[in-house]
């Protein structure tokens, strides 16, 4: 009995081997490459860098756009963040704690968007963003995903709000407060953990967002780090540098690299919230 | 909640104007709280939604005027041999996908959750790790492991001796599909993982001493009482992933663009491109699809549930 069981547990630790040597070695490949020389490179896939070639992420920022894109990056998901949790922050307020006509009506057709798979409005969209001339800006952009309902985010944001006792409204009211300040004085500091992780979900999606960006931002010097990537490896099928793309590979991931080190238990309860909740 | 409880009951004047402008400033708030993202929502949410039906209706280049042309659209799409190619590879995807997703993370939960092993929590902060890449990173990078010439995946074969020149996974017709399975593999477990290893840490331990005690296996106690009491979850999950590689299309976008010569397209990709693409653009024609594919979605999601439904049933 004893045995067997040392056996099993040898296989079931040599799957979860497996898979972590899948994740991490495909990581920690590009990263040595990204400090080689692309001659040391050619020369063999597995030889660890002679010397550390810095200039590679250097060489990334510089020729492959990475450093404009990346303040393009800071601008749009700062800003779409910003007003977008807001948004959400408030409406969860309004449409979870307010009684007021129409309420009813609102979530169902904000419950709407669930069933909506969004991929046949795409054409649609895009030729009302040209209308309003919101094309090839990231200010358009920025306008185009902070402006809007996600029912998922109100659904998580809601429930938390709910779990806060109804008293602090009304002793904020006896108190001869308006529900302005019982909104931004009691509720929206008492709300911080959930705003926090609808936040952290809504940076994940815009600062990984392809689609948006790529559909609607036509220069060079407007992409975003996605983009800015996309269109690197695609210049790399005539142009053999392949450190440097390493290396910009490596500039995107650092930033979510960082957040998930020190986010990564936020991140995983949040995702389960989701799921209950979804 | 009614309106604002009235702190002092000093009857007449005061007290209704009080009300009054309590109610006014709870309006406005209303008004001004939810307007933006509503109207935002309604515009450019809702709008192009309805708007998609009318523009499947459309010959239009996106420039010139558009043409009415009735259901000539779907009369097309029904004999493009290309849109059927690309549906058939969307159910080549869902066909793989998804279960294998589905069992690498129930199996990677099981271990974490029942064998409490050390370095259990540096695994599940590990596998979770690329849920959180893009999808432009994730892809990438597995482009790199699949590269002909410098590809990770040659130089490992090469290792263990089996010698397959500069074959390029992702350029060759016979290949290039299936190699793009892994990547989503690879980008997907982690989410599911951390999912079905909360649903399990649920799951009362008292059934399982109960189970211990009447003497049932290791094996009886995994397929009578962890995996019965998930099917709920197994089931939303796998929805989830049905409808996500039906409608997904960037990872391929990517990838492969649909090459080489269309062999890995799918039909979001393929609306994309009508719409989107270097060639000529229709945007009728890309409505259609998007329409058939609101559709297929539908009826999609209510054939998994009838399914799955019917399997849980069973316990």
């Amino acid at each position: 009995m004893r045995e067997k069981r040392t056996i099993s547990d040898a296989w079931w630790n040599i799957i979860l081997l497996i898979w972590s040597v899948s994740i991490l070695f495909p990581l920690i490949w590009v990263f040595y490459e990204s400090l080689k020389t692309n001659q040391e490179f050619f020369q063999g896939v597995w030889e660890l860098p002679k010397k550390l070639s810095w200039i590679n992420y250097k060489d990334a920022w510089d020729e492959y756009g990475i450093g404009i894109s990346m303040i393009n990056t800071i601008y749009y998901v700062g800003v779409s963040l910003a007003i977008g949790t807001f948004l959400t922050a408030i409406n969860a307020y309004v449409l979870t704690r307010l009684k007021f006509r129409g309420r009813k009506l609102m979530w169902a057709v904000i419950m709407l968007s669930l069933f909506l798979p969004g991929i046949n409005a795409l054409v649609p969209q895009y030729v009302l963003m040209r209308d309003m001339n919101l094309t090839n800006s990231l200010t358009g952009l920025i306008i185009l995903d902070s402006f809007s309902e996600s029912a998922f985010f109100l659904m998580m944001l809601g429930g938390f709000m709910q779990s806060l006792p109804k008293e602090l409204e009304e002793s904020g009211a006896i108190d001869g407060a308006s529900i302005f300040q019982i909104f931004f004085r009691i509720i929206l500091p008492l709300s911080t953990a959930g705003i926090v992780t609808v936040a952290i979900f809504k940076f994940l999606g815009l600062y990984n967002n392809f689609l948006g960006p790529f559909i609607y931002l036509g220069d060079p010097d407007k992409y975003t780090i996605g983009v800015a990537m996309y269109q690197a490896s695609q210049i790399m099928q005539y142009k053999s540098d392949w450190v440097t793309l390493f290396a910009g590979l490596m500039i995107t991931m650092i930033p979510l690299v960082f957040m998930y080190i020190f986010l990564q238990r936020r991140i995983m309860e949040g995702a389960t919230l989701g799921a209950v909740k979804g | 909640m009614e309106d604002m409880p009235i702190p002092v009951n000093n009857a007449g004047q005061p007290r209704r104007s009080w009300q009054q402008k309590a109610k006014f400033q709870k309006r406005l708030f209303i008004l001004l709280a939810t307007t933006p993202a509503f109207g935002g929502y309604i515009l450019f949410t809702l709008y192009p939604n309805l708007l998609s039906v009318y523009y499947s209706l459309l010959n239009w280049n996106g420039i010139k005027e558009p043409v009415f042309v009735g259901l000539e659209n779907f009369k097309n799409m029904f004999q493009d041999k290309y849109v059927w190619r690309a549906l058939w590879h969307n159910v080549l995807y869902m066909a793989t996908i998804p279960p294998l997703v589905i069992f690498i993370s129930l199996i990677l939960a099981y271990v974490l959750g029942n064998k409490g092993y050390r370095l259990t929590s540096i695994y599940k902060v590990l596998f979770f790790f690329p849920n959180v890449l893009s999808t432009v990173a994730i892809s990438l990078l597995w482009a790199f492991v699949y590269d002909g010439t410098f590809g990770l995946l040659n130089a490992g074969l090469r290792m263990i001796g089996i010698d397959v020149g500069n074959f390029y996974w992702l350029g060759e017709r016979e290949t290039a599909l299936w190699a793009t399975i892994p990547p989503a593999v690879w980008g997907g477990v982690g989410f599911y993982f951390v999912i079905f290893l909360n649903a399990m840490s649920t799951i009362p331990k008292s059934l399982y001493e109960s189970a211990i005690l009447e003497g049932a296996s290791h094996t009886t106690r995994l397929f009578r009482i962890t995996l019965p009491l998930m099917m709920p979850i197994i089931r939303v999950s796998a929805i989830f992933l049905m409808l996500g590689v039906f409608k997904g299309f960037e990872n391929i976008l990517i990838l492969t663009n649909g090459g080489p010569s269309g062999s890995t397209d799918v039909i979001g990709l393929y609306m994309f491109n009508a719409a989107f693409g270097t060639g000529i653009h229709n945007y009728g024609y890309a409505s259609a699809i998007g329409m058939m594919l609101f559709v297929l979605l539908v009826v999609v999601k209510l054939i998994i549930d009838r399914f799955t439904a019917n399997q849980d049933a069973e316990y």
